[in-house]
């Protein structure tokens, strides 16, 4: 078990047990919904919470611990009869999810009060010290988080990031997020059959249509991780200081780590992507590899200069 | 393995209820689980049974067990342990339980681990098609933002040099997070992910001015972040390209190109970004940036070695 997982299952226990405490005869059916448990692994923890207590380790000293009739029982605890601290990162994860949901429009006062509540008791002195700026939300990710929220089929003037080309496609839009600094919507695109993710900001126009769609019964978790295919391009390229933060925008693999650079393979579907991340890096990036890439740069590299002068 | 769940269970229990400070040796000889290794895998146990403790936010500290202070031990003192109930009505958890669900900080729901020791999630929350992703690793966040919430002067690595701040506040802009404090020279903003290696000192180590606000530290756009003198660019955006570049910009355009004047103090990422359109877009003023641009490129093509 990993230690993240290890802290995660410690941290729920130690939420249970006062929960249980405060709410005796509590069914089974909430607690495994208020914590997120499955029925075995609820049974599992409380079989580790039965083994534990005082020193000693008696019967009079263990907890009780176990499920009577669909009911949970805990007893013989009253060292975590109240809900422990919470770690200084799972403050900020409630916090900040809480302030970027609620600066991001969608708030509502219960939220706004919940957030001046949690802030009297995670940061008694330390009051507006965090902030949380979700990028702007657009009217077209307005438009697609309502046409996700009533199952709408969408049709969508969409610029690729990898191609120079503009698309119309209708599409099946799940969800709507926010990562790496901009808005995306994960979809059902009925152009290639197959499950998409757009940059909203390269969406040119959003036209909501009538027809509804079926959602599928669990949404993948959002993500722009890109799976590379056997119609890729790839290109080995170095990269020096001054590009490292490559790594963290693009999915890369890292072949070797150098003294002053590393070397990384870049796959896309299309040449024009490196390409033209291989212009904004100039001389803090080396292609090491990639005829095609190669021969797109040039071609770009010629076409500025052509403008340039 | 199995047991490290038990053990750590017990461990806080024996330091949440003992009246004295406990040795690592009494600790051994009382918790189960510890008794039969060897010495130094027992320290190996403990150790790591600690840094869970710390990772859970547990309050372990190190006491004196005599006034001479020869021999320390460990102890949670309850009132640190726990935390004062928020009194959460279920609107307000439904609403967080919401927001805890959609957002993810460090790959982790870690809001969500936060939630359930304040009495879990509400039932029945509704499925809204929203979400973010707040990036980030998380245990330098958490470290950055503990230092924020004690106020705790720190001292931490950066792009090579080590730094020394009273941390103010961090914030969330632009897909990153931001490290606000103040050094002896005076108001400074880090990348948190660019930070490493944190020293931090002692709780309640400076004042922070009241009404402080760390978002006001952060430019909006990229190329308005930098220390470069500020010069006034003004670039061509063709047909094609050129409605994307107003949305970014949050300039009018109705059709036909784009041109527009902006300001810029770092001019690396100026040039970044204009090159990201490709040859769809042209900076006509000032020269020397039309000339950064084009050594750019030239550097590009050059370094192909294939």
């Amino acid at each position: 078990m990993s230690s993240q997982k290890t802290v995660s299952r410690l941290s729920r226990i130690l939420g249970l047990i006062p929960y249980v405490l405060a709410n005796p005869g509590v069914s089974t059916e909430e607690v495994m919904e208020r914590f997120g448990y499955s029925r075995s692994e609820l049974t599992r923890d409380l079989n580790a919470v039965f083994v534990c207590g005082l020193p000693g380790y008696g019967p009079g000293e263990l907890m009780e611990a176990y499920i009577d009739e669909d009911e949970v029982v805990i007893d013989s605890a009253d060292y975590f009869s109240r809900a422990p601290r919470l770690a200084p990162i799972e403050a900020l994860g409630l916090l900040a999810a809480a302030l970027a949901v609620s600066g991001s429009g969608q708030g509502t006062p219960a939220l706004d009060s919940a957030i001046a509540k949690l802030s009297d008791v995670l940061l008694p002195e330390a009051d507006a010290t965090l902030a949380v700026d979700l990028p702007p939300s657009t009217d077209s990710a307005t438009t697609l988080k309502r046409a996700a929220a009533e199952n709408r089929v969408t049709h969508i003037v969409y610029r690729s990031l990898s191609r120079e080309e503009t698309t119309e496609r209708d599409i099946e839009p799940w969800l709507v997020f926010s990562t790496l600094g901009n808005w995306y919507v994960m979809a059902h695109c009925r152009l290639v059959d197959d499950m998409r993710t757009f940059r909203i900001d390269r969406i040119r126009s959003v036209e909501v249509l009538e027809e509804r769609f079926d959602p599928p019964d669990e949404i993948p978790e959002p993500g722009v991780g890109y799976s590379p295919s056997d119609n890729d391009v790839t290109a080995t390229i170095d990269l020096f200081p001054g590009a490292r933060w490559v790594l963290e925008y693009y999915p890369v693999e890292i072949l070797e780590e150098g003294d002053d650079h590393v070397r990384i393979r870049f796959s896309a579907t299309d040449p024009e992507l490196p390409a033209r991340l291989l212009l904004r890096l100039g001389g803090s990036a080396r292609l090491v590899e990639g005829p095609d890439v190669s021969e797109r740069l040039k071609h770009l590299g010629k076409a500025l200069s052509d403008r340039y002068g | 393995m199995r047991n490290v769940v038990e053990r750590v269970l017990n461990t806080l229990i024996y330091l949440l209820e003992s009246p004295h400070p406990v040795t690592a040796e009494e600790i051994r000889r009382t918790v189960p689980g510890y008794s039969q290794d060897s010495d130094e895998a027992f320290h190996r146990m403990f150790e790591r049974d600690k840094e869970l403790l710390r990772q859970l936010g547990v309050p372990i500290k190190l006491d004196a067990l005599d006034v001479w202070e020869v021999d320390f031990g460990y102890t949670v003192d309850p009132d640190e342990y726990a935390i004062p109930d928020p009194g959460l009505t279920p609107e307000e958890r439904a609403a967080l339980s919401l927001a805890a669900r959609i957002v993810q900080l460090g790959g982790s729901h870690a809001g969500l681990d936060g939630l359930r020791k304040l009495g879990g999630v509400e039932q029945g929350v509704a499925f809204e098609p929203f979400g973010a992703d707040l990036g980030a690793e998380g245990e330098t966040l958490g470290a950055v933002f503990d230092a924020v919430v004690q106020r705790s002067p720190i001292e931490f690595t950066y792009r090579e040099g080590r730094r020394k701040l009273n941390p103010y506040g961090i914030a969330f802009r632009r897909g990153h997070w931001y490290l606000v404090g103040v050094t002896t020279e005076g108001e400074r903003v880090y990348r948190i992910d660019r930070i490493s290696a944190i020293d931090k000192g002692e709780p309640g180590g400076f004042e922070r001015p009241a009404g402080f606000n760390p978002s006001t530290f952060l430019q909006s756009q990229p190329w308005e972040a930098g220390g470069d003198e500020e010069v006034k660019a003004t670039v061509r955006f063709d047909p094609e390209v050129a409605w994307w570049a107003s949305r970014t910009l949050g300039v009018e355009h109705s059709e036909g190109h784009l041109e527009v004047t902006i300001p810029v103090s770092n001019r690396d990422a100026f040039v970044g970004w204009v090159l990201s359109f490709g040859p769809s877009a042209e900076i006509l003023a000032p020269e020397e940036l039309r000339r950064d641009l084009m050594d750019r490129v030239t550097a590009a093509v050059d370094g192909v070695v294939a």
